[in-house]
């Protein structure tokens, strides 16, 4: 509006007047009631922080931050080394808020989730969980997640990447209501041989007996926390839950109790290494969903890309039933598959060959201190990973000269790092 | 399980006329087959129903353009009662000024229409020739299960034949077609053609049933469409005592295969146990057994209300959700108690197909009206007067008039209610002005709104065609991807309405095709 359109400047009003009649329809009201105020769209806001964002910063000694999901989170806190060996030594805690979280009820929530995802979720317990598959029509993955059941009628769909239009798409003739919830939740992880022993020092009682895949309301610090043992680890590892406005609090509390017995925070950094290691995909990174891959080879079966996946053809009408029925028997052309590449130093390296010819590539890599080893998650011809002698174009940096060398490749047959702490029960709390 | 209730064979849902068709040819094969009919009369909209007593007019449809010979013979309808009153019905596109043009079948009446238009008969025949030729190319298509999805070798056997006899008529012929496949009518015609009322008819037919102008792409193809429609069939035909007369035969020929048809029964569910199709829920709660069931409704109603989506896999429900029908035509019988005499035409040409198209513009117009939610001023409209060819209809002397109005809209702006009087007006009005005295002659009447043949005839959205004839709707993407052979993913369910491939008109071929379809389905599991 230009000046001149602009309209002419009226008598500032008196609010409050006592003489003014409020039946008077002609009666001067304040006309900064009626301004319009601007309301920024949601979308407007491009750096999305999750609700440990103010926490996580407090404790960064390197300022490298990262984006997982569309959120900034720390990449590093203190050092990856430092923070790998809490986490094998003692206690890790991270901020996973980035997962997208649906909450699902409903009386139909759970023909929906049957007829939803590729395993059969009968025998899902309250205050239990699962790793849940979905899948299209052609029986392609869509994406994975984990699958609680909160209540009788009442499930929490967590995964990688967001699916809410697949869900209600697929929620046509089903009472269900599908929320996101992603926002509404802080979500910490606490890996490591000492996270039962942490969460016991926090104030939990009888965390020893929780079993893998269960779940339970828990107190700490005075805020109620939905606590599962679960996580993306292969060693001992829980799950917090909490609202956005506790998950600080909880945080701080741990950090509180556990620091005195090893605990560090640790980044997404670290979180991708103890996921290699254990040797688990991530949707979008080692594996693509079904309708985010253009080349339709890029889009995999289950099989493909878990060596058992969950899949009950048996259980009743789910999506991509009728393809996987079909394609049960024969096995999948392209696979996801755990590499190794031995040596001491890190190496950057993405293609793998077999004899000269381009088989596959590597989608997530890192050191595994572990197994003193440069470890991948690959996707390769299904033949070239029986075959072995398989070779990776590495790349070895020495100050700015980058010498390329190609490094044998082993296939491995289990994932670096599986202890059996993981599932045992009770969990326990001295390594 | 089975909870009382009784046990048949196979069930159809609908006793339309593709409906019967179906149940015709499963009795003669699946043994026990139930008809149920939500409605209390056979037929669907091929029916005959009565305006006033004494005065019978064609529901909805009232001609047979492509009803194949070898389902008339097959099921022997001439044995039940099927006989014509006229064979081979001219077309008449009417003039206002009276100086009418009948489309030529022969060349005798090629002659007089080349001397009423000296310009455009070259051109006419030509367009003949081509929409033949093309049209022989769809048609052995249309009489024919779709192919796989999953069998390519299935697409190459189901397009052999056409692709054999384009070779045979020429290198061109595939070109020509595949122009002819995202062209407009409007512009072909343009092209050829001078005479406005010419273009107007030719138009009016290749987008009669659907919402689309003349100048919309994709128009030109439903005139080849129709044409191979024509070709199924032996012309254009009116059998004795209405559309009617073709349902009761075809009831006849299912009675006598010992099936059985329940008037007055409303499925509400398809049932499923262990994956399979079990029978059928009634709207009174009564449950009927049958391990094949066989739906002549609209494939959307059919897999998304009775069935449920749930029991679909999502991809498949949501090829469904997206195509709802919205049909674009109205229906008007009038009861006159004189005889209708249209100025200039003559004696023998009233029992024609009367087309009232003036022109492209008129068309063109009366398509984006009813986008809008209106009506064109003068609309454009097909009319029968079936009572001359077969008296039975109507008391001697008097007569019905059967009309079809294009470009009516589902939605209408302020509503049916408040605009059926004004529109009955509008058309009678139009057709006063091409036989004058109709008006005053008029002693009854019945008008059939898109909504009204939506509630009495079940047609959802009052689409004869249950589903445009669009190219991405026709053979296996009828209705959609994942239903184009009749089959659903349930074992056991089948579609056989308009909504499948070959699609609208009173052609049976849906019907019969689908038994075709569940044949083949069982012949594969031995």
């Amino acid at each position: 509006m230009t000046p001149d359109t602009a309209p002419q400047k009226e008598e500032p009003v008196e609010p409050n007047r006592k003489d003014i009649d409020p039946q008077d329809e002609q009666a001067a009201v304040d006309p900064a009631l009626f301004e319009e105020k601007p309301i920024a769209p949601p979308f407007e806001r491009t750096v999305l922080t999750t609700p440990l964002h103010l926490v996580t910063s407090l404790e960064s000694r390197t300022n490298r931050w990262t984006d997982w999901n569309g959120y900034t989170v720390p990449e590093v806190l203190t050092g990856l080394g430092d923070e790998y060996r809490a986490l094998r030594g003692a206690a890790a805690l991270m901020d996973v808020s980035p997962l997208v979280k649906y909450r699902i009820a409903g009386r139909d929530a759970f023909a929906f989730l049957q007829r939803l995802v590729t395993r059969d979720i009968e025998n899902l317990g309250v205050h239990r969980a699962v790793h849940v598959i979905l899948c299209e029509s052609r029986g392609l993955v869509l994406g994975d997640g984990l699958l609680f059941r909160l209540a009788d009628d009442d499930y929490r769909l967590v995964t990688e990447e967001t699916h809410l239009a697949w869900l209600m798409d697929s929620s046509e003739g089903f009472r269900v209501r599908i929320e996101d919830v992603s926002a509404t939740l802080g979500t910490l992880s606490l890996q490591g041989p000492l996270s039962a022993f942490v969460l016991m020092q926090a104030g939990v009682g009888d965390v020893a007996s929780l079993a893998p895949f269960a779940a339970r309301w828990v107190t700490i610090a005075g805020m109620p926390v939905y606590l599962s043992r679960t996580g993306a680890s292969g060693d001992l590892r829980y799950e917090l839950w909490s609202d956005a406005e506790d998950a600080p609090h909880v945080w701080r509390w741990l950090v509180e109790c556990g620091g005195p017995l090893g605990l560090r925070a640790a980044g997404f950094a670290l979180r991708e290494l103890a996921r290699l290691e254990a040797g688990l995909p991530r949707a979008g990174q080692d594996y693509l969903s079904a309708f985010a891959a253009i080349d339709a080879r890029e889009a995999l079966p289950p099989a493909a890309i878990w060596a058992s996946p969950a899949i009950d053809l048996d259980k009743g009408l789910f999506n991509g039933r009728a393809a996987l029925r079909r394609g049960s028997d024969e096995p999948p052309a392209r696979r996801v598959v755990s590499l190794a590449i031995e040596g001491l130093e890190p190496l950057r390296f993405s293609t793998l060959s077999l004899e000269g010819r381009v088989v596959g590539a590597a989608t997530s890599t890192g050191f595994s201190p572990a197994l003193g080893a440069n470890i991948a998650l690959a996707v390769i011809d299904a033949e070239a990973a029986a075959a072995g002698a398989l070779l990776a174009a590495a790349e070895r940096r020495d100050g700015l000269s980058v010498r390329e060398t190609l490094a044998s490749v082993r296939v491995l047959a289990k994932p670096a790092r599986a202890h059996p702490r993981r599932l045992a029960v009770p969990a326990p709390l001295r390594p | 399980m089975v909870t009382g209730g009784t046990k048949y064979d196979a069930i159809v849902i609908g006793a339309g006329h593709n409906g019967l068709v179906a149940a015709a040819r499963l009795a003669r094969t699946h043994g026990r087959v139930l008809v149920l009919e939500a409605g209390d009369r056979l037929g669907g909209a091929a029916a005959t129903s009565e305006i006033v007593p004494d005065y019978r007019a064609p529901a909805i449809a009232h001609l047979l353009e492509g009803f194949p010979r070898r389902i008339e013979r097959e099921l022997k309808l001439a044995r039940y009662g099927l006989r014509y009153a006229a064979r081979d019905v001219p077309t008449v596109a009417l003039d206002r000024d009276g100086d009418h043009i009948a489309l030529p079948r022969n060349r005798r009446e090629y002659a007089a229409f080349s001397k009423r238009l000296p310009k455009d008969a070259e051109a006419y025949r030509e367009r003949v020739a081509l929409l033949r030729a093309q049209a022989e190319l769809v048609a052995p298509l249309l009489g024919q299960v779709p192919p796989r999805r999953d069998d390519p070798d299935a697409l190459k056997r189901f397009l052999r034949r056409a692709v054999l006899r384009a070779e045979w008529q020429g290198r061109s012929a595939l070109g020509k077609l595949m122009h002819t496949l995202p062209e407009s009518i409007g512009d072909r015609l343009d092209a050829e053609f001078e005479s406005p009322l010419l273009k107007g008819v030719l138009a009016f037919d290749a987008t009669l049933g659907g919402g689309e102008g003349p100048y919309a792409p994709g128009t030109s193809f439903r005139a080849v469409w129709r044409e191979a429609i024509r070709m199924q069939g032996q012309g254009v035909r009116q059998p004795v005592g209405g559309m009617g007369a073709l349902a009761d035969a075809l009831a006849a020929a299912v009675e006598a295969q010992h099936g059985e048809i329940r008037l007055g029964a409303r499925a509400v569910r398809i049932l499923v146990e262990n994956d399979a199709v079990a029978g059928v829920e009634l709207s009174d709660g009564a449950v009927l057994h049958a391990p094949l069931v066989v739906s002549a409704l609209n494939p959307r109603v059919t897999m998304l209300g009775l069935l449920g989506a749930a029991r679909l896999e999502t991809e498949a429900a949501l090829e469904l959700r997206f195509a709802a029908p919205a049909g674009s035509t109205a229906k008007i019988n009038l009861a006159l108690e004189s005889t209708p005499v249209f100025s200039g035409l003559a004696p023998e040409l009233h029992g024609a197909r009367l087309v009232i198209a003036p022109s492209l513009h008129e068309l063109d117009e009366a398509a984006a009206e009813c986008r809008d939610g209106g009506f064109a001023s003068e609309p454009v409209m097909e009319i029968l007067v079936p009572s001359l060819a077969d008296a039975s209809l109507a008391p001697e002397g008097h007569h019905i008039l059967s009309i079809i109005v294009h470009n009516v809209p589902f939605h209408v702006e302020g509503g049916w209610e408040a605009k059926r009087e004004t529109f009955v007006q509008k058309v009678v009005r139009t057709v006063d002005a091409y036989a004058p005295g109709t008006a005053d002659a008029m002693i009854a009447g019945e008008i059939l709104t898109p909504p009204d043949i939506e509630r009495k005839y079940g047609l959802a959205g009052g689409d004869w065609h249950q589903g445009d004839l669009r190219l991405d709707r026709l053979f296996g993407f009828r209705p959609s991807p994942a239903f184009g052979r009749y089959e659903a993913p349930v074992p056991g369910l089948y579609l056989c309405g308009a909504g499948s491939h070959p699609g609208g008109g009173v052609t049976g071929l849906p019907g019969w095709l689908a038994v075709e379809a569940i044949g083949a389905a069982k012949g594969g599991e031995r």
